[in-house]
């Protein structure tokens, strides 16, 4: 819908964005920020590297936009450090952070032409005439904004008020930029496509982003590592890999993935050398290291944590376990979701629990209903479920 | 086609008859009290008033129009109504948006200051009046005595001063809804734009400037337009604190219109004054309508739609 999509065109004309820019660091240390008696932010410790793309992800309300602003300097900590390079930059005020902020909003003004929003950080730092035209063509000319530059925001779609946002991120050639959900109001297919121009953006420019997102596709495609919030406190921080194979503790297990992981309550049971954890309608074997760490913790109840990726579905209650397989759940279809060519499944469990089981596109169609037993491929993952915290093998 | 077109038809002419049937009420009222009296005024404006009482009127055709709207009466009039409403309305908007600014910070008893902001909405027009008047007055006012000029002619009374001080209570008495006006419109500037400006490297003094301020610019210019056409009708503090003196120092046509009706019976020349005034009102309430159409419901909000 914005014709030529490749940001890169027009990219010799605007031959100082490819300079990468000396990239610069950013720490939270130890930083709560509480509303009267609400804790927005709880000792949140957390640093993106210079030139590091980090995602900040999680559900709404639990602290990421705060985290933002709080480096932006739009919010002051109640207590901690907040800190870009070296500087400690608590009582800085945001037009000396030298850091460029991407509205979820976009936050254009209203009354102001294209050329004069993106001209807007550059005037309210007296850059001279000369040099603002300059930059604005530049910038304008690397966004694919050059003939818009007349319009007001409000005679431009979607789309092209997100680039302008960006453009007036971009122009000043910040350390840092804070990008607050700034693809959340732009439809399915426009956000796919900003996605790619927003990663290759990083590349190009090499500048550190903040980038806070409740939606866990755009984190894990776009995060050189992606922190997971929840309730203000920090979940997990590691490479998107790590966040969807090795989850930190049950919240972000049953954040990601789609559908997330299933959280199954359990209960250990020992047979000889070996370890079982028992589930209603079956129970699967733990791999040695697995129950090792579990006998440590000295565990009775469990979480277990199944992917819907790692159960298949075996038609009729008395199929016959399969070698290679964990374990064998009995379970009824309640629920079947068509995603393209493959099917999502809800089964409920003897003792209620819904799982839901990714089934392939070759499979017999499920009627709901009808008894199944779910096979364990594996992996699976254990959990503390007085704390939620994951039981490391 | 032919039957389908007269069915169209006939109920083109129901539809039309009920319209009118609903509108009649309300036609009815304006008739009454506002599309007559305009004509009988304009028609007024004919007459020569007699020299006494019960005497019949003498048509003079439009030789009093001619005389009255070319009468050096009629240009200090405006003049000085000019001057009133020069005085009045950029001052209020200032102070308006001014105190509007200050109670729009996120402080504790900002109520309270609200409050008091925009209390003088609710006093009327005589009673604000009174209160200025008994503070400048010659003998015991307050402020007479604080300006030391207690015994001497009062503010009122002096020819240079009478006009601003009406103004000044004007202004005092206009600035409790200025101030409501303002707020709303400070209230509408989303916090976003505000921020990214201070994101951006805007100082407060430059957001103002650049963000805020054009923001609030269809705002003011509503609160100009009511404040130019609120002036050009100002009768109360005027009756009250002066009644158009000292000599004519205060006489604004809306008072001189008063004087020559109701004080010297005088109708046909304050029917032709009335005229002119409607005439000058008519144009500054077509622009605010014009400019309304076009201006207030600009883009504003990321999430409307796309044109």
């Amino acid at each position: 819908m914005d014709g030529d999509l490749s940001p890169l065109a027009g990219r010799d004309a605007a031959s100082h964005l490819l300079e990468r820019a000396t990239a610069t660091s950013v720490a939270l240390e130890g930083v709560s920020k509480s509303y009267g008696g609400t804790a927005a932010v709880r000792d949140l410790t957390l640093q993106a590297g210079a030139g590091e793309l980090l995602v900040l992800l999680g559900p709404s309300g639990c602290g990421k936009t705060t985290a933002l602003r709080l480096v932006a300097g739009l919010e002051s900590p109640s207590s901690g450090i907040v800190r870009i390079g070296s500087d400690v930059v608590n009582d800085v005020d945001p037009k000396d952070r030298d850091v460029a902020m991407v509205f979820q909003s976009y936050a254009l003004y209203p009354h102001l032409s294209v050329a004069r929003n993106i001209e807007f950080p550059l005037r309210s730092r007296h850059v001279p005439a000369a040099e603002r035209t300059r930059l604005v063509g530049d910038v304008a000319d690397s966004l694919r904004l050059s003939s818009l530059l007349e319009r007001k925001p409000g005679q431009l779609s979607g789309g092209q008020r997100q680039r302008v946002a960006l453009a007036r991120a971009i122009v000043r050639r910040p350390k840092v930029f804070l990008m607050d959900e700034p693809l959340s109001n732009l439809d399915a297919q426009l956000r796919v496509d900003m996605r790619a121009e927003l990663v290759e953006l990083h590349a190009r420019l090499g500048t550190t982003i903040l980038y806070v997102t409740h939606d866990q596709v755009e984190a894990m495609t776009m995060g050189e590592r992606v922190a997971v919030l929840n309730d203000g406190a920090l979940q997990q921080l590691d490479v998107p890999a790590a966040v969807h194979d090795r989850p930190a503790n049950a919240f972000v297990a049953g954040f990601i993935g789609s559908p997330p992981m299933n959280i199954l309550r359990g209960r250990l049971v020992g047979e000889g050398d070996a370890l079982f954890v028992a589930v209603p309608g079956g129970r699967l074997a733990l791999g040695d290291e697995l129950a090792r760490a579990a006998r440590r913790r000295d565990l009775d109840e469990v979480q277990l944590g199944v992917r819907p990726e790692a159960l298949r579905i075996e038609l009729g209650a008395a199929a016959v376990p399969v070698a290679g397989l964990l374990g064998t759940i009995a379970a009824t279809v309640t629920l079947v979701e068509l995603v393209g060519h493959e099917q999502n499944v809800a089964c409920r469990l003897a003792g209620s629990q819904l799982v839901w089981v990714r089934a392939g596109a070759g499979g017999a169609p499920m009627r709901t209903g009808e008894p199944v037993v779910l096979g364990v491929t594996g992996p699976v993952h254990l959990f503390d479920p007085r704390d939620g915290a994951r039981v490391e093998p | 086609m032919n039957g389908a077109g007269e069915r169209w038809s006939r109920r083109a002419v129901r539809e039309a008859a009920v319209a009118y049937l609903l509108l009649m009420p309300a036609l009815v009222v304006f008739g009454i009290f506002v599309f007559y009296p305009l004509v009988k005024t304009a028609y007024l404006g004919f007459f020569t008033s007699p020299p006494a009482p019960n005497l019949p009127a003498h048509y003079v055709g439009l030789s009093q129009y001619r005389s009255v709207l070319g009468s050096s009466e009629l240009r200090d009039d405006l003049w000085r109504t000019v001057q009133f409403v020069l005085y009045t309305v950029p001052v209020g908007i200032v102070l308006g948006i001014g105190l509007a600014t200050l109670a729009n910070q996120r402080l504790a008893g900002m109520q309270f200051f609200r409050t008091i902001y925009s209390s003088t909405v609710a006093t009327s027009t005589a009673v604000a009046s009174m209160i200025f008047f008994t503070l400048l007055n010659p003998e015991v006012g307050l402020f007479t005595y604080w300006l030391g000029k207690q015994g001497g002619n009062g503010v009122l009374q002096s020819p240079s001063l009478a006009l601003p001080a009406v103004s000044v209570v004007t202004i005092w008495q206009n600035i409790g809804f200025t101030f409501i006006l303002m707020s709303a419109a400070l209230q509408s500037v989303p916090d976003d734009l505000l921020e990214a400006a201070r994101v951006d490297g805007a100082s407060s003094w430059y957001r103002f400037r650049t963000v805020t301020l054009p923001l609030l610019s269809p705002m003011i210019f509503f609160a100009a337009t009511v404040g130019v056409i609120g002036g050009f009708q100002a009768f109360g503090q005027i009756d009250i604190l002066t009644q158009g003196g000292p000599g004519n120092h205060t006489l604004v046509l809306i008072y001189d219109i008063y004087r020559q009706a109701f004080q010297y019976d005088n109708y046909g020349y304050a029917a032709v004054q009335s005229v002119a005034l409607f005439a000058i009102l008519l144009v500054l309430t077509s622009v605010q309508f014009r400019y309304f159409q076009r201006r207030v419901f600009y883009a504003r909000s990321p999430h409307e739609e796309v044109r």
